[in-house]
C-alpha cells in the first residue's frame, strides 16, 4: 500500500466517514471542502494520527494549514520528514 | 501603491504581525521570541465572556496584550486608533499607506474571504498587516496564510468594523520609532517573570494554573450539569478556541517552549532549555486533551475518551505548567 492510500485509509476510518471509501477520495482534492465534509475539529484528529502512525508532528497551524491541503499535500509534507 | 514589506507566515496573528511589523523596521526577531517576551502564554476560562452563547476559554493573553507588552519593553513607539466612523478608518488607513507605513489592523476572521470556508467563525481578534492597495483592493500580509494575500475594500471594511464581542471598532496600529540598538535580554527576563506571576499568582480561580484545574473541574460535570448536546457544544467551542485560535493543539505552549530556547542561548542559561523541553511536554499533553475532545465532538468517542479523562489531562497539564513556571522564577530570580 503506497503512502496516499494508506494515509485515504487513515482518515476514512478514525474520522468515521462513511459516505466514503477510501478509493473514492482524490489526491489533489481538498480535504477540508464541501465533498469530504471536514473540518477543523477533523484536523485535530488527522494531525494526531499522522504523528502516531508515521511519527511525523505537525505542531503548528503554521505547518498544519498547506499539509493539510489535500492526501498529495499531506503525503509530500510526510515524505519530506520520514 | 505598494510599500515593500517582507511577509513571514506565522503560527499566530498577533506574535506574527507584531514580529513582521518590528522585521519591516530592522529588528531581526522571531515569532517566538516576539511571543515571550509579550508574555503571551495564558490560560483563562471566562464564562462570562460569551461567543455564539458559550464560554470562551483563552491559550493567550488579551488581545493586543503581546504587542503591547512588546513595544514597550523593547521602547518602540507605536500609533493606535479606533473608529467609530468606517470611513475615516479606510481613510486613515489609506493615508498611511500612501505615507510609506505598514499598518496592523484588528479584524473579524469571518468577513475575510481568502479564509478558506471550513476555517471561517465568528472571531473578532484577527490581526494583519495592510501593506498596499491596487484600485480597491488591498495587500495584506495575514501571518497565518503561507503567502501574502489580496481583500476587497468592502470586505476589510466589514472585518474591521465586525460586530459581536470584543469588536475590533476599526481598530488600527503601526509602528512610529524604532531604537538603533536592542537589548533582548532584560526584555526576556521581563517577559518571562510577568508571565509566571499571571500563571501562578492570579488571585482569580479562572486564570493561569488555577484556571486550567477549575475548567477540568467543570468539564468532568459538564455531562451531567448540561446535558450531552450542550455538554458537546461547549466542548466544541473549547476545542476550536484551542486549534483555531491557539495554533492548534498545545501551540502557544510549543510556542513559548521554543521561546525559551531561543532565550537560553541569550541569557546564557542552560536551565531555559530543561524547562523549553518540559513546555513542550505539556504541549503535547494539551494535544491529547485536543484530541479526545474532538472525538467528543464528532461522535466517535470510545469508552476511554470520556469527560472524566479529559478532566485528567487537564489537571496533569496545569500540574507540568505549575512546575515550568516555578521552576522559570528561580531561574530568572
Amino acid at each position: 500500500m503506497t503512502l496516499k492510500e494508506k494515509l485515504k485509509k487513515l482518515i476514512v476510518e478514525t474520522l468515521h466517514l462513511e459516505d466514503i471509501t477510501p478509493e473514492e477520495i482524490e489526491d489533489g482534492e481538498m480535504l477540508f471542502g464541501e465533498r469530504l465534509g471536514l473540518d477543523s475539529i477533523d484536523a485535530v484528529e488527522i494531525v494526531f494520527q499522522v504523528e502516531h502512525h508515521f511519527g511525523v508532528g505537525i505542531k503548528n497551524m503554521k505547518e498544519g494549514r498547506p499539509a493539510l491541503q489535500s492526501i498529495n499535500t499531506l503525503a509530500a509534507f510526510i515524505e519530506a520528514r520520514l | 501603491m505598494k510599500i515593500n514589506f517582507r511577509h513571514r507566515h506565522s503560527a499566530h496573528c498577533e506574535s506574527g504581525v507584531s514580529s513582521n511589523l518590528l522585521f519591516h523596521y530592522g529588528v531581526d526577531i522571531s515569532e517566538a521570541m516576539a511571543f515571550g517576551i509579550g508574555g503571551g502564554i495564558f490560560f483563562g476560562y471566562l464564562p462570562f465572556l460569551k461567543v455564539n452563547k458559550l464560554p470562551i476559554t483563552t491559550f493567550r493573553c488579551e488581545v493586543g496584550g503581546i504587542f503591547k507588552r512588546l513595544t514597550k519593553k523593547l521602547e518602540v513607539g507605536v500609533y493606535w486608533e479606533k473608529f467609530r466612523n468606517p470611513k475615516k478608518a479606510m481613510d486613515a488607513l489609506d493615508h498611511c499607506l500612501e505615507e510609506g507605513i505598514p499598518v496592523a489592523c484588528r479584524t473579524g476572521g469571518y468577513w475575510l474571504p481568502y479564509f478558506p470556508s471550513a476555517f471561517r467563525f465568528h472571531f473578532n481578534m484577527h490581526n494583519l498587516v495592510v501593506y498596499g492597495k491596487e484600485g480597491d483592493e488591498y495587500l495584506i500580509s495575514d501571518p497565518v496564510f503561507q503567502e501574502p494575500v489580496k481583500c476587497d475594500k468592502k470586505y476589510l471594511l466589514k472585518a474591521r468594523f465586525a460586530k459581536g464581542a470584543l469588536a475590533p471598532k476599526g481598530t488600527m496600529y503601526y509602528l512610529t520609532s524604532v531604537p538603533e540598538k536592542i537589548d533582548f535580554a532584560p526584555a526576556i527576563i521581563k517577559g518571562i517573570k510577568e508571565a509566571c506571576r499571571r500563571m501562578l499568582k492570579t488571585p482569580v480561580p479562572i486564570i493561569g494554573v488555577k484556571g486550567i484545574r477549575f475548567l477540568a473541574n467543570r468539564i468532568e460535570k459538564w455531562p451531567k450539569k448540561l446535558g450531552k448536546r450542550k455538554a458537546i457544544l461547549h466542548l466544541v467551542q473549547l476545542i476550536r478556541m484551542q486549534e483555531e485560535l491557539g495554533t492548534g493543539g498545545g501551540g502557544f505552549r510549543f510556542m513559548y517552549a521554543a521561546f525559551l530556547q531561543e532565550a537560553a542561548g541569550i541569557l546564557k542559561e542552560n536551565r531555559l532549555l530543561d524547562l523549553s523541553g518540559k513546555m513542550t511536554s505539556a504541549g503535547d499533553r494539551w494535544r491529547e486533551f485536543a484530541v479526545i475532545g474532538s472525538r467528543n465532538c464528532k461522535n466517535r468517542a470510545t469508552e476511554s475518551d470520556s469527560f472524566e479523562a479529559m478532566a485528567d489531562i487537564l489537571r496533569d497539564c496545569a500540574n507540568r505548567e505549575a512546575e515550568v513556571y516555578q521552576e522559570l522564577m528561580e531561574v530568572i530570580n
